[in-house]
């Protein structure tokens, strides 16, 4: 079953300790990094983390995580690719 | 000015590679590597991979049974440099200081610790004893009785060369003749895992520095310790000289907390300024050591750095790493031996692990040692919190350049304070895993975060935080003015390091901290209130205990005598952690009249040229260490040689704090009132605040405030438990 972005968005939230900031609040599509909302590399290893930690996903290198933090549709397709192997 | 020059005498240094200089130059010159499998400690998530570790026993080699892994090997690298300077430590005692790196300190120990505590529910706090990173200096000095200006400096991973930079300070401001000046840091389970949780660490252990296939850094131990002199000094013991340090430069990105400036920005200025005060041209240095951690990120931005330096003319360079692991706080030190050593044996050391050149960095390092004229060499190291500093290193025979006078008028141009309420005692729960308890404590009343940024709340510990808030609150930005940044601090960011070690016992490396690591280090807030400030001058976060407010504001104050920096940033941060409380308390530290205490304080200092209504001058700040027994006559003496006590009518002391250092306090109370012939008032503050390591911060904000009401001189003097004095001149 495909990852609901509402609920990979909670646990982005979770994760980088985002004040303020809820579900509704984060576009599907909108960049997760640089002017948005404000996360940078730091937060990419938090989001490392928590791909292991609720998704058993292994990212060894940030680079292979780079294309897949562009944004919430991107992650989540990710995660079910990763998931389906 | 020349006699003062910084010159070599000496040299120690204990590393993966070897033990002493001639061992470790017969390994690069075979080309070995001091990287072995990983056996200090059991890493299930990322493996034993090679390390630089030393695998001697230290106390065979001589080291001391107590003290921190740190501390053994600062103290071996200590008497080689004394014994290979061959210097007679009596005879200087009193002008021979202390100045290492470190940012692991006892942390290896703790986590005995903290192991022990978390597994098996048992409080057996003896490793913490020198859980400081101040516990080398103080073990160094007083095992080799050494009385000078002493204290670590705690930058990550340029804290060496900090060191080694601030030693050549304190020896041509005259405050001493001799310095032992280095950096040690052991291996320990906590950096291991930070650093990998940042995706740092190169897995199959070999790391390449520049290579186009690098894949992160390797670690390592050790320590280094040089013996730096005034040439005077040098010359009328006959000392050798093995090179001379003619120029050195510290400098921030002010960017971010672990990624270095893209354009390599912060690292440019540290080698800039460098050049600026050896007075030399680019063209003039003939060889490089870099900081080459091979991360990819690092050797792209000092490669942009070097480029832009020098141009199309990027001189021969290698990073040694891969030879010694990374040390962390002891890199720049022992890359500054392996440059003296380049200089005397006019030898190029080669860059081990590096095969094929990175588009994006366009140069390729020494692949083999060779032999070449050589007169002056520059080392670079960069860390966290993008502190940056660069060393040049030339040969004896070299003329140095003078400097203008620098000039000692100093004003204080604005306090920022965060502190707990006058007489507020509260009780504070110590929680799990450490037996429920209540304590009493001096805390600051909960601050309003609201004016920091979204990010900064989010990410930043509550001392990071209060840092901030005092540092804005001392300081109306000015984007014209050079700024430095000097944060003392006894225990540094203890908060987040405990709840990251926690972590790491409890889930065996599991879900790591990345965002916690770099905001454990002990220059977490200098680095923050530099990014908050955008200031790019020198970055320190110098700790000694009691002395550790004292030790920064000698810093900041001498980035603007030597014309370093317009204005000077010179705080003292420490927090209460449960951890300092339960064991203060199994101590018999805490009792009813030492209640531990807290404080962020950061006072705005400003050269003569800043037009700026100023609160009050600092005249004089003197660090040293006194003798054992305790001798108030000598103290006085040390006092009146740096103060005019004719104008003194108030001394402000850390009496009412340790009740050890009260009968001391009051000695030299009762001396220098003896000297003047009146009674000096005795002013104490812990009675406030609380008792905490860089609590003299708020005694100077007193010391501040009576010389203005008073418009008296105000004498500052401070005494740490562990043999650091202090003192500060205060007049209005």
């Amino acid at each position: 079953m495909p990852i609901a972005t509402t609920e990979l968005k909670a646990k982005i939230i979770e994760s980088l300790n985002l004040q303020d900031v809820t579900p509704e609040l984060i576009q599907d599509d909108a960049p997760l990094f640089g002017a948005g909302l404000g996360l940078d590399s730091i937060d990419a290893l938090e989001l490392v983390v928590m791909l292991e930690k609720h998704f058993g996903i292994v990212i060894k290198d940030i680079e292979e995580g780079r294309p897949a933090f562009k944004s919430v549709r991107t992650l989540a397709d990710f995660i079910d690719a990763r998931r389906s192997h | 000015m020349a006699d003062r020059s910084p010159v070599i005498t000496g040299l120690g240094v204990i590393s993966a590679l070897g033990s002493g200089i001639d061992d470790i130059w017969s390994a690069m010159v075979a080309g070995q590597s001091g990287l072995k499998p990983l056996t200090l400690f059991q890493s299930t998530r990322y493996g034993q991979i090679p390390v630089g570790e030393i695998t001697h026993d230290l106390a065979e080699l001589g080291a001391p049974l107590h003290g921190s892994r740190s501390d053994k090997l600062a103290w071996l690298a200590a008497r080689d440099a004394i014994r290979s300077a061959n210097l007679d430590t009596r005879s200087a005692a009193d002008r021979t200081g202390v100045l290492l790196g470190s940012s692991v300190g006892g942390t290896h120990d703790t986590e005995r610790f903290l192991t022990t505590l978390i597994k098996h529910g048992k409080v057996l706090a003896r490793p913490t004893r020198f859980h400081e990173c101040s516990a080398p200096v103080d073990l160094v000095a007083e095992s080799f009785g050494l009385f000078g200006p002493s204290f670590a400096i705690s930058t990550a991973c340029s804290s060496g060369a900090i060191a080694i930079a601030t030693a050549a300070e304190l020896i041509q401001s005259g405050q001493a003749d001799v310095m032992l000046a280095g950096g040690a840091d052991s291996l320990s389970h906590t950096t291991w895992a930070g650093f990998h949780s940042l995706l740092l660490v190169d897995m199959q252990g070999g790391c390449k520095p520049f290579d186009a296939a690098r894949g992160g850094m390797s670690f390592g131990e050790g320590a280094a310790v040089l013996i730096i002199e005034a040439e005077e000094h040098a010359r009328k013991r006959g000392a050798t000289i093995l090179a001379r340090l003619t120029g050195w430069g510290a400098s921030c990105d002010a960017h971010h907390v672990t990624a270095p400036h893209p354009e390599g920005a912060g690292a440019l200025a540290a080698m800039q300024g460098a050049l600026r005060r050896a007075q030399l041209a680019p063209t003039h240095i003939g060889y490089v050591n870099a900081h080459g951690t091979g991360t990819r990120d690092n050797d792209v931005a000092e490669a942009k750095a070097l480029k832009s330096l020098f141009g199309a003319n990027v001189p021969p360079f290698s990073s040694t790493k891969r030879f010694f692991g990374h040390t962390l706080a002891a890199s720049g030190a022992i890359e500054a031996v392996v440059c003296i050593e380049a200089l005397r044996r006019q030898q190029l050391p080669a860059n081990p692990g590096f095969s094929e050149i990175d588009p994006a960095i366009g140069l390729s390092p020494l692949t083999k040692m060779r032999s070449e004229e050589l007169t002056h060499v520059m080392s670079n190291s960069f860390g966290f919190g993008g502190n940056n500093a660069a060393l040049i290193f030339s040969t004896a025979d070299t003329v140095p350049q003078t400097r203008p006078t620098p000039s000692n008028h100093t004003s204080v141009t604005g306090l920022g304070i965060i502190a707990p309420e006058k007489h507020s005692v509260s009780e504070r729960a110590i929680q799990p895993p450490l037996p429920p308890d209540s304590i009493k404590v001096r805390a600051c009343a909960p601050f309003d975060a609201a004016t920091l940024t979204p990010n900064q709340r989010r990410r930043l510990s509550r001392i990071t935080q209060m840092a901030i808030l005092a540092a804005r609150r001392s300081h109306a930005a000015d984007p014209s003015k050079r700024l430095a940044v000097a944060v003392g601090t006894g225990f540094g960011c203890l908060d987040e390091g405990a709840i990251f070690i926690e972590n790491l016992i409890t889930k065996d490396e599991a879900e790591p901290m990345p965002t916690r690591f770099p905001g454990s280090v002990h220059n977490a807030p200098a680095g923050q209130v530099a990014i908050d400030l955008g200031a790019r001058g020198l970055n320190s976060a110098p700790t000694m205990g009691e002395i550790s407010f004292e030790s920064a504001l000698w810093q900041a104050i001498n980035q603007i005598a030597i014309g370093e920096a317009d204005e000077a940033l010179a705080g003292g941060v420490d927090e209460l952690n449960k951890y300092a409380l339960s064991i203060g308390k199994r101590w018999g530290f805490w009792n009813e009249q030492t209640i531990p205490g807290e404080a962020a304080v950061v006072a705005n200092l400003s050269g003569a040229s800043a037009n700026k209504p100023s609160l009050a001058r600092v005249t004089a700040v003197r660090l040293g260490r006194y003798r054992r027994p305790f001798d108030a006559k000598r103290e006085a003496d040390w006092i009146a040689a740096a103060v005019d006590l004719s104008k003194v009518n108030v001394m402000v002391s850390g009496a009412k704090g340790w009740s050890e250092l009260d009968a001391p306090y009051n000695a030299v109370v009762e001396e220098l009132s003896r000297h003047t012939g009146r009674a000096l008032t005795h002013q104490t503050y812990k009675q406030d605040c609380g008792e905490f390591y860089s609590a003299s911060a708020i005694g100077f904000s007193v010391a501040v405030e009576l010389a203005r009401q008073q418009q008296c001189s105000v004498l500052l003097y401070t005494l740490s438990l562990r043999g650091g004095k202090a003192l500060c001149c205060i007049e209005p």
